[in-house]
């Protein structure tokens, strides 16, 4: 899984020259945090955030005479005065997963995307990872979710995956979670029906134990010492 | 005591779910046999299904839509789109009947020869979207009801309240631009439950905003929470609303017993919902309500929950 097939292609971006104003304008309007900054070759200079631009515009209380000084002086400052130079980039052939991780590793929210030549080819935002995330689980498809405890060992997805198969179940997705309890695992198989009571009966009858909904979670749970 | 009616039909029996299909004709069979235990048909109005104006139904749902169920069935398929839409031969022709009986129903209330009615009849509808066949649903039963009363009776209040365990996708869909109908489901939560639909934060776009209201329950709720959320929040926007007619999306499917949940609500919590959305309609709809069945599978508990249902619709 790539960047390219997740990030957002059309990017609003900025030139350095410009003012911080029209870069707020920017942010505004298109419902914006980042607007990676440009040459006029698309050659990636850097990057503003609304961070940054809140750092640099004076009290947002200011009104009247006030308000209309500090807006001429903010016109002014220009986006190069107030960008991250040289940010961290992916490539078109990052994955997912790097992206992922580097985004939790710099604590950004958004990574711009570049070729070999530094050319902006899209931005991959913690929205487009949220929006991959959301269709990986399935929200949004009709269906119920389980959750089986099975032992940690080769061979228990296979088993729940045939039992489910053989009532005829379309799976809309497949999680495997890590369990408090030692050796265990929770697996939270997404099936596409209304209709679970009996392959539940069955699960049940096979041995399995099947969780209380309301003792579900996906991460460890934080040690309490 | 009020004339209460009753929608049932022998052929609502023959939609035929095969051998491992929760939505059986047994429930009906059972439904039927609970109004009879308690002594309950000979006072209800009987109404018959009829085929209705197919114009209704194209007002709810595609004409692509209507044109593919009617050849898929009449080609021999089993199965609509999910393997949970079994259905048989009769199934389009029983669907039509299902919407012409609550038609029927809603006629009889409006022309004022009948107070309010309960419909058991299969297939249900609040999962079926416009062009979607969805959750045992084919025709969105309550949906057609709903335009019906406002374009033949020039309604310009029509609340909906959805019971069902299950949030009422559909419907949702169908209305949720529309203030004229306000669509209010309590469920088991989206995360636990098919469809995945009907979060808190789902309430309309639009000129509909703020008339969709979804309250998930958690599992393991019931009569407890049920009550609070009648109380606190069904009951002051109902109030609100006052809508001129109250339609019901009957699933019995969040009772403690139905094993299609998590939710545990007993036999006198749905009295109790059923009691608030009396109390609304006595209130601000001359008592008018149409009661429409959509799941709850137990068969051991059915018979006594469809007679509470008509008992209080009756009182």
């Amino acid at each position: 899984m790539f960047v390219d097939r997740s990030m957002t292609q059309k990017v609003i971006t900025v030139r350095p020259e410009e003012s911080i104003v029209k870069a707020k304008t920017l942010m505004d309007e298109h419902n914006i945090r980042h607007l990676p900054v440009v040459d006029e070759d698309n050659l990636l200079l850097g990057i503003v955030t609304d961070r940054d631009l809140r750092s640099a515009f004076p009290c947002s209380f200011y009104k009247g005479e006030k308000q209309a000084e500090t807006q001429a002086e903010m016109e002014k400052i220009l986006v190069k005065d107030v960008m991250t130079k040289n940010p961290y980039t992916l490539t078109p052939y990052d994955t997912i997963q790097d992206a992922l991780l580097l985004i939790q590793k710099l604590k950004v929210g958004a990574l711009p995307v570049v070729d070999k030549e530094g050319r902006l080819k899209g931005i991959i935002s913690v929205r487009d990872l949220l929006r991959a995330f959301i269709n990986v689980l399935g929200i949004g498809t009709p269906g119920t979710l389980l959750c089986i405890l099975v032992e940690e060992k080769v061979g228990q997805l296979k088993k729940i995956v045939d039992a489910i198969t053989e009532e005829n179940i379309s799976f809309g997705s497949v999680l495997v979670a890590r369990y408090w309890e030692k050796d265990k695992r929770a697996v939270f198989p997404y099936l596409l029906t209304n209709n679970v009571a009996k392959v539940k009966k069955k699960l049940r009858a096979m041995g399995y134990t099947l969780l209380d909904p309301m003792e579900w979670y996906m991460d460890q749970l934080p040690k309490v010492e | 005591m009020k004339k209460t009616g009753y929608l049932y039909d022998d052929r609502f029996l023959l939609h035929d779910t095969g051998p491992y299909h929760p939505e059986t004709p047994d429930r009906l069979i059972a439904i039927n046999m609970g109004l009879e235990r308690e002594n309950l048909l000979p006072l209800l109005v009987p109404i018959k299904a009829v085929f209705p104006d197919m114009k209704w139904i194209e007002r709810v749902h595609d004409p692509d839509y209507i044109q593919r169920f009617e050849s898929m069935c009449c080609t021999g398929m089993t199965c609509f789109d999910y393997e949970d839409n079994q259905m048989c031969g009769q199934t389009f022709e029983i669907a039509k009947l299902a919407v012409g009986g609550i038609l029927e129903a809603v006629r009889l209330v409006m022309e004022g020869q009948i107070d309010n009615a309960f419909c058991a009849v299969r297939p249900p509808g609040h999962h079926a979207e416009p062009g979607q066949a969805m959750g045992f649903c084919y025709f969105n039963n309550i949906a057609v009801a709903a335009v019906y009363l406002r374009e033949q009776w020039g309604l310009k209040r029509i609340g909906i309240m959805d019971f069902d365990v299950h949030h009422g996708n559909g419907t949702q869909k169908i209305f949720e631009n529309d203030p004229s109908v306000f669509y209010y489901s309590i469920h088991e939560h989206p995360s636990f439950a098919f469809p995945g639909t009907g979060r808190h934060f789902e309430k309309g776009s639009g000129d509909g905003l703020g008339y969709t209201r979804n309250y998930p329950v958690l599992p393991g709720q019931g009569d407890k929470e049920y009550l609070e959320i009648l109380q606190n929040d069904f009951l002051p926007l109902f109030n609100e609303f006052a809508p001129e007619f109250v339609l019901v999306s009957a699933g019995f499917d969040a009772h403690v017993d139905d094993d299609m949940s998590d939710i545990c609500v007993t036999t006198e919590g749905f009295n109790t919902i059923m009691q608030s959305i009396v109390e609304i309609a006595n209130r601000h709809s001359g008592g008018r309500i149409v009661s429409i069945l959509e799941g709850g599978y137990s068969l051991r508990r059915l018979p006594e929950l469809a007679a509470n249902h008509v008992s209080i619709l009756l009182k």
